[in-house]
């Protein structure tokens, strides 16, 4: 199985790094049998963060027909500030996203019955502005939820949101968790709790569903 | 009196910036229709509704754009001859103003 983790213009690294070596690890526990790669829409080229500039490489093109994981990090910058005046705030870098390449080959990893597709922090919100995931179940950073439910997206403010073929996480180091859900969903308990181990870090919260009895407001 | 008639243009603001969208509002045997124009898209306004107030025209309605990004937007505005005032809404987020003017045919 692939992971395929895409790199864009902007992108904050730890919504990639943590899942990463999260997955990494969890390769290792089963044996290479999981490949996680750093990609981007464009093809191999070094790519910028939206941190100090930080550059991670990507070394292929995204590939929407390879079984596995398609996974979307989020962007990093300001938070504040005018567009209008030129600030690239991270929802404009978000939607800078949706006018890449990047749309097309993640709209056809959705279609792919083959593929789920994963988001850290920004990442749903720049496949929701793009109209990608349009009344499905999402999480975002916790600044972005107003944003994501106002593209149509239902907002569900858990750490994790599993909605079938589409996995989202919150915020920033919500990543870990992801990872993590990743592992066990695929491999079992037991992968995903020997990274726990060896991380010594623990994921926090319910992985949220659209299963069961629906809670009555008291 | 149905002052919103006619073709406008509109600045509203988005969570990445402003956009310049034309609207235009149009008297149909099925009462009030009206469209909005931006960014190569034309959208239908639903659910536009409208009432006579001391201050003019009042008229609210809904509009889902998709582009620069998918977002749903209500909007709220004042009608005072040539000019528009009110508000638009995406979603839960704060209400931004908005200013509109008459285009004169």
């Amino acid at each position: 199985m692939h992971v395929q983790i895409v790199l864009f213009d902007g992108f904050d690294p730890l919504d990639v790094i943590a899942p990463f070596e999260v997955l990494a690890a969890g390769s290792d526990a089963v044996q290479g049998e999981l490949i996680v790669e750093l990609v981007s829409a464009q093809g191999p080229r070094p790519v910028r963060s939206g941190t100090r500039g930080l550059v991670l490489t990507a070394t292929s093109r995204l590939d929407p027909t390879k079984p596995g994981y398609v996974l979307v990090p989020g962007a990093s910058g300001p938070t504040v500030g005018d567009p209008d005046e030129g600030v690239e705030t991270i929802p404009v870098l978000l939607a800078r996203f949706g006018e890449t390449e990047a749309v097309t080959l993640v709209r056809e990893a959705l279609r792919n019955p083959e593929v789920t597709v994963a988001t850290v922090c920004g990442g749903s919100l720049a496949l929701a502005m793009a109209g990608l995931i349009t009344a499905r179940h999402a999480v975002t950073h916790v600044q972005g939820m107003e944003v994501l439910a106002a593209t149509g997206v239902h907002a569900v403010p858990a750490r994790v949101v599993d909605d079938g073929d589409l996995v989202s996480a919150g915020g920033v180091t919500s990543g870990l968790d992801l990872g993590l859900h990743i592992l066990e969903r695929e491999y079992g308990p037991r992968i995903a709790h020997a990274v726990e181990t060896y991380f010594e870090y623990e994921r926090r919260g319910t992985v949220w569903r659209n299963t069961g009895r629906q809670p009555v407001a008291v | 009196m149905n002052s919103i008639i006619g073709i406008w243009d509109l600045k509203l603001r988005t969570p990445i910036g402003s956009l310049a969208v034309v609207y235009t509002f149009t008297d149909t045997a099925d009462g009030l229709r009206g469209t909005a124009e931006g960014r190569g898209e034309t959208v239908p306004l639903v659910d536009i509704d409208q009432q006579t107030t001391a201050d003019g025209q009042h008229v609210t309605w809904r509009q889902s754009i998709t582009r620069p990004i998918t977002l749903n937007l209500d909007f709220d505005v004042t009608v005072a001859g040539d000019t528009l005032t009110g508000h638009s809404r995406a979603g839960r987020l704060p209400r931004s103003s908005v200013t509109g003017n008459r285009r004169n045919a």
